[in-house]
This record gives structure tokens, sequence and C-alpha cells, in this order.
């Protein structure tokens, strides 16, 4: 068997071993040192001095001190504490009621405080439960549709991993080996727009279709009052975010000093809001040990895996393969996203973007492909894989806190219209890629 | 048995929540760094090295935490619809094969790695010994940081005895033994209340709101 043959079959033990169901982080890990071993294996060296030692503990070390993940501790606890907050029935109320002039208001105000809280949070179960437990009910008590509605915050709650700052673009930026910075600059458009054509869907099913969101009841708040309201719940959170977004994208701060930054905001916000007690504190630090140990334990295993595969010469193998099909860039594309959309069936986000999409990688730059344009296609696709059966997390959660005579497939009814937003919104962004790479270049030139 | 089990899953947790604290120090060490740049013009020369040691630090002994709490990710599409036995088998095998093999190497490569970056002597053969960060001109030391990796390693080694240990005691009893548990995700939390509630009353205006999970015990071990 030559080198690159069992590079492959390297790769294909492991999509078997995924399957064990053990996790993966230590399969990887451990497939890594048993094929480097072979690997690197010379019979004039005593087999502990075999180079895979070398290799895993520089590749760890690599994980150790890396610059870029140091954000995602810091960006997780920022959330838990923002998520602990007490933040979301403000916010959500307060919206309802600065919306009243528009179409389906209080829709709209569950999309609004969906996408903000999403953003800031970057947690979709959070999102989505906590919206389910209080906008869902107050929706579908002032008689809106169930389908609507649950489509409305499904749909909301999966925005924070395309809206930056969000988590899946550090790891995705760490991954391919782009800046921070402009994977943020890149999604900030595509965030907004796809937020932007919800709502427009929302309004516009309203208008159309009155009878899926009655009007809100006239209430007599004083104008005064309203703003009041908006500049105690909206504003802190809103300016909270934009502080953080705006340090790292006019380069005040790396992205690791604006989520250090923002910890403290949030934090200080936890406290004004009386939600900062001892025990929530004490919550959110365990939290984020857990989820960044478990985020960067398989960063170590992908990497150490990833380097005796590209050593085997499995990289150069799938490159020469690809490239042999002669697909148009479009075919591959199309190709590459249908791949990862079916991956998000049984896999979650972080193992798609950390062992399956460094598989494409390579392949972007033969067919002329932006990685920061892949990427936010990526960050698009894995919307709809979280509200798509069987595996739709969003779906399943709402489900799980919202009153007994919800059926599920209502829920998937009503995010149905979502998916066919998120799909238009890849072909606009295939067709108007300045949409995504417009700011990153401008913020490149200005520097 | 279940009392090394119980020792390990103690020494694992408090490990990992005695280290979780890092994120503290990272938030208000880099908040500090920001601001004396700004405000005081006056950086720190310690910031940088400080924000990615602490993060190491963090999740490499948050791990076998992490694992006490089944928290490491899993594709378990498959696994979960197998019997429990089956489950243990596998878990066991792979235990065996996998898990302990990979961190052994990884105490024994970073043994050697750590002893190589105290040996250093960037001071003169007379200065204390220990690697310094190059990132700056204070000379932060970073062989703690290197030294951290075996440590960690050698953690999860002991943590991934007592999952074999419950591999066992499930192999035995056909049940997994229930997992110590103690903060979860909030939407974990939420849910279970959900369920709770529907089980006791099927008033609607019983169940609980975000506000009524103010109650929720964070510590309950």
């Amino acid at each position: 068997m030559t080198d690159p043959q069992v590079a492959l079959l390297m790769l294909g033990l492991l999509l078997l071993l995924i399957l064990l169901g053990f996790p993966i982080a230590f399969t990887l890990i451990a497939m890594g040192v048993g094929f480097g071993f072979y690997a690197y294996y010379r019979p004039a060296v005593d087999w502990w001095d075999n180079s895979v030692f070398d290799l895993l503990v520089n590749q760890t070390y690599s994980v150790m001190s890396s610059d870029i993940l140091t954000a995602i501790p810091l960006f997780l606890f920022m959330g838990y504490i923002v998520e602990r907050a007490n933040i979301v029935d403000r916010l959500f109320f307060t919206l309802n009621i600065a919306a009243r002039g528009m179409p389906a208001p209080m829709a709209v105000a569950a999309l609004l405080t969906c996408a903000l809280f999403a953003t800031a949070v970057g947690i979709i179960g959070a999102v989505v439960t906590l919206m389910g437990l209080l906008a869902f009910p107050a929706l579908l008590k002032a008689g809106y549709d169930t389908k609507f509605a649950s489509g409305v915050i499904c749909a909301g709650g999966c925005l924070g991993i395309l809206i930056p700052p969000s988590i899946m673009l550090i790891v995705y930026a760490a991954t391919a080996g782009v800046s921070i910075v402009q994977a943020y600059a890149a999604a900030m458009f595509p965030g907004i727009m796809l937020a932007g054509m919800y709502m427009l869907f929302v309004m516009g099913r309203a208008l159309i279709n009155p009878s899926l969101a009655p009007k809100a009841p006239s209430e007599d708040t004083s104008t005064g009052q309203i703003l009041w309201m908006v500049a105690t719940s909206f504003l802190p959170l809103a300016v909270l975010i934009a502080s953080v977004l705006g340090a790292i994208l006019f380069g005040l701060a790396t992205p690791t000093e604006a989520a250090a930054v923002g910890s403290f905001g949030g934090l200080v916000l936890a406290a004004a809001y009386r939600a900062l007690t001892w025990e929530r504190l004490k919550e959110s630090v365990y939290l984020t040990v857990r989820t960044s140990a478990m985020v960067c334990w398989l960063f170590v295993g992908s990497w150490v895996f990833s380097s005796v595969f590209s050593y085997l010469g499995g990289e150069g193998l799938i490159k020469e393969f690809v490239v042999g099909l002669e697909l148009s860039p479009l075919t591959f594309l199309i190709i590459a996203q249908i791949i990862i959309f079916l991956l998000g069936w049984p896999l979650e986000w972080s193992e798609i973007i950390i062992i399956f999409v460094p598989i494409f990688l390579p392949l972007l730059e033969p067919f002329g492909i932006d990685p920061l344009f892949f990427g936010v296609l990526v960050a698009l696709n894995l919307q709809t894989s979280f509200m798509t059966p069987p595996m739709a997390m969003a779906a399943y959660y709402l489900k799980g806190v919202s009153p007994p005579h919800v059926q599920l497939m209502d829920i998937f009814k009503g995010c149905f219209p979502f998916l066919g937003i998120v799909i238009f919104a890849m072909v606009i962004l295939y067709n108007f890629p300045g949409v995504a790479l417009w700011l990153p270049d401008y913020i490149y030139s200005v520097r | 048995m279940y009392q090394f089990l119980y020792f390990m899953n103690s020494l694992s947790t408090w490990v990992g929540k005695a280290f979780a604290w890092c994120i503290i120090v990272m938030t208000f060490g880099t908040t500090y760094e920001v601001i004396a740049r700004y405000v005081f013009d006056a950086p720190t020369g310690w910031a940088f090295d400080m924000s990615y040691i602490m993060y190491g630090t963090l999740f490499m002994m948050g791990g076998a935490y992490t694992l006490c709490r089944d928290g490491h990710v899993r594709g378990d599409v498959i696994y979960r619809l197998w019997p429990p036995r089956g489950q243990a088998w596998i878990e066991l095998v792979l235990y065996f094969v996998f898990f302990l093999p990979g961190m052994a190497a990884l105490v024994y490569a970073g043994m050697d790695y750590a002893a190589e970056s105290w040996s250093y002597q960037p001071y003169g053969p007379r200065g204390p010994s220990g690697e310094v960060s190059i990132f700056s001109p204070i000379g932060v030391p970073v062989s703690p940081l290197k030294t951290v990796l075996p440590v960690a390693a050698f953690l999860m080694i002991l943590q991934g005895t007592a999952e074999v240990t419950r591999c066992i005691i499930c192999i035995r009893t056909g049940a997994w033994p229930q997992r110590m548990h103690d903060v979860e995700e909030l939407q974990d939390v939420l849910l279970k209340e959900r369920e709770r509630a529907l089980e006791h009353s099927l008033h609607l205006d019983e169940l609980p709101t975000p506000e009524t999970t103010d109650q929720r015990k964070g510590e309950g071990q």
C-alpha cells in the first residue's frame, strides 16, 4: 500500500469510528498517533524516538498557545453571563411595544429579540428555549398562527451562528487560517441581509394574510415611556455588541481583547440588572471551562490527525482527484455545500467545522474560491441544518418547551419558508460575492 | 468500585473547577490592558502572554472535568440506539485501544517537552532556568504552560480509569451508573423543568418561566 492510500484508509476508518459514538477528540488523537507512528517509522531510530511524539506535542502546544483560539473561552463566558442576565423578557416586551405600528408587531419583536440575543449569546439552544418559554406562549395567546410563530423563533435563534461576534466564525477562522477580523467583516453584511430578509418575510406575510398575525391592541404608552424602556433594555445590549464588534473591525483591539472587554461589559450589565449572583457567576465559569475544553480538545485531535493525514499525502491525493474531475467552480461549491448540509444531520457544527471543513479547504484555491466567502456560505448553510429533520436541534428545543398541543410537524412546517430564505440568500451571495467580500477588502485597504 | 469512581470524579471536578477561574483572570487582565493602553497610554508587557497562558491552562486542565461530565462531543446517532451493555463494551474496548494509549503518548512526549523547556537558561548559566516568552521583553515564563501539557494528559488518564470503571459497572449491572452533575446548559435545565412541571400538573400557568429558574440549584451534586 502506498502512503496516500494509507491516508485514505485513515480517513475511511475515521468515518466509521465516529459512528461508534466514542468522544471524537480522542479518536482523532489516537488515530493520529497510530498512523503517524507508521508514517514516521525509521528502522534506524528506536521506537520511542519516533518523530510522531514531537508532532503530537507540537500540535498540542500550538492549540494551547494559539492567539486566535484564545478568544473562544472569553466569548463563551460573555454568552453565558448575558444568558443569565434576565435580559430576554425586558428586551422582548419593550420591542413588542415599540413595534406596535408595524405589521405582525409581536413576531417582529420576537425576531429582533432572537437576533440580538443570539448575537450576544452565540448558543442556539439557550436562545430558542428561553424565547420558546417567553415569546412563544405570548405569540400564541395573541392569536398568531402556530406554524408562523414557531418558524420565527427557530429561524431567529439560529442567526447567532452567522452574525458576528459568532463563535462559529472564530472556529472557522482558526481552521482555515484566516484572520478573525476578516471573517467577522465578511459575515457582517450577509448576517444583516439574512435578518433583514426574515423581517421582510414576516411583515410581508402578515400584510398578505392578516389572519396569521393579529394587530396589537392599542395601548396608551407615551413615546417618552417607550423611549425610556428602549434605553434601559435594548440599548445596553446593543451598545455592548456594537462596541465589541466595532473595536474588532476598526482595529482598536484584537478579538481576544474585545471579547475580554465584552465579558467585562456583560458582568457590568448583569450587575446593573441585579442578576449577577455568586451562583450564576459560578455556573457561567464552569460552563465556560467545559465548552472550551470540548472545542479545544477537538482542535488538538484534528490538528494531530490532519498533519499526519497530509504528511502521508492524503490531502494531495484528494486535491488531485477533485481537480481531475474538471468541475466548474459552481458545481464544486454546490457539491461541497450539499455535503456539509448532509453532515449537519448526524454531526454538530463544531465537528463539521473542525474535522470536515479542512478537507475542502485545500480545494478552494484551484477553484479560485475565497476561503472567507466559503466560510460565510458554510455559516449560512449550517443555519438550515438546525431547522431540518432529522436533527433539527432548534425545532426539538422549541418542541421541548412549548405547550403540549404544538406538534413537531407544525414547527417543521413553520421553519420551511425560512429555509427557502436561507437558500435564496446563498444564491444572492453567490451572484453578488461583494456582499461578503466588500467589507474585508475595504478594511484591508484602509489599514 | 463505586468509591473509586466517586473519588476520581471528584478529583477531576475539583481540578477542572479550580482552573475554570482562569477565565476571570483573563477577563480582568485583558480588560486592564485595554484600559492601560487607551486611557493611561501605558500598555502592559504581560497581557498578551497572560491571555494565551490562561487560555491554554483553562482548557487543558478542564479536559478531565469535561470528560467526567460527558462533555466531549460524540457522533452518537447510532450509539444511542444500542442497549447500555453494548455501549459499555464498545467504550471499554475503545478506552483501551484509543484513549489510554493516546493520552499515554501525550504524557510521555509532554514530559520531555516540559523538561527541555525548563532546562533553558535565558539569563545565562547563573540566571534562573526556564524558557521565557518571545513576545515581550519582560520575559514571561512559558515553562509552566508547557508543564501543564503532561499534567493535564495525566489527569485525563486518571479520569479515563474512572470511565473504564463505569463501563465495567455497566457491563455487570446492565445500566450506566449515574453521572455526577452540577451546572447544566440552560436549555437542558429548562427542558427538564418543563418535563417535571408537565408531570406534576397540567395547569399551563404553573409552568416554569425564565424567572422561576432563578431558584435552580447550581451545585447540587
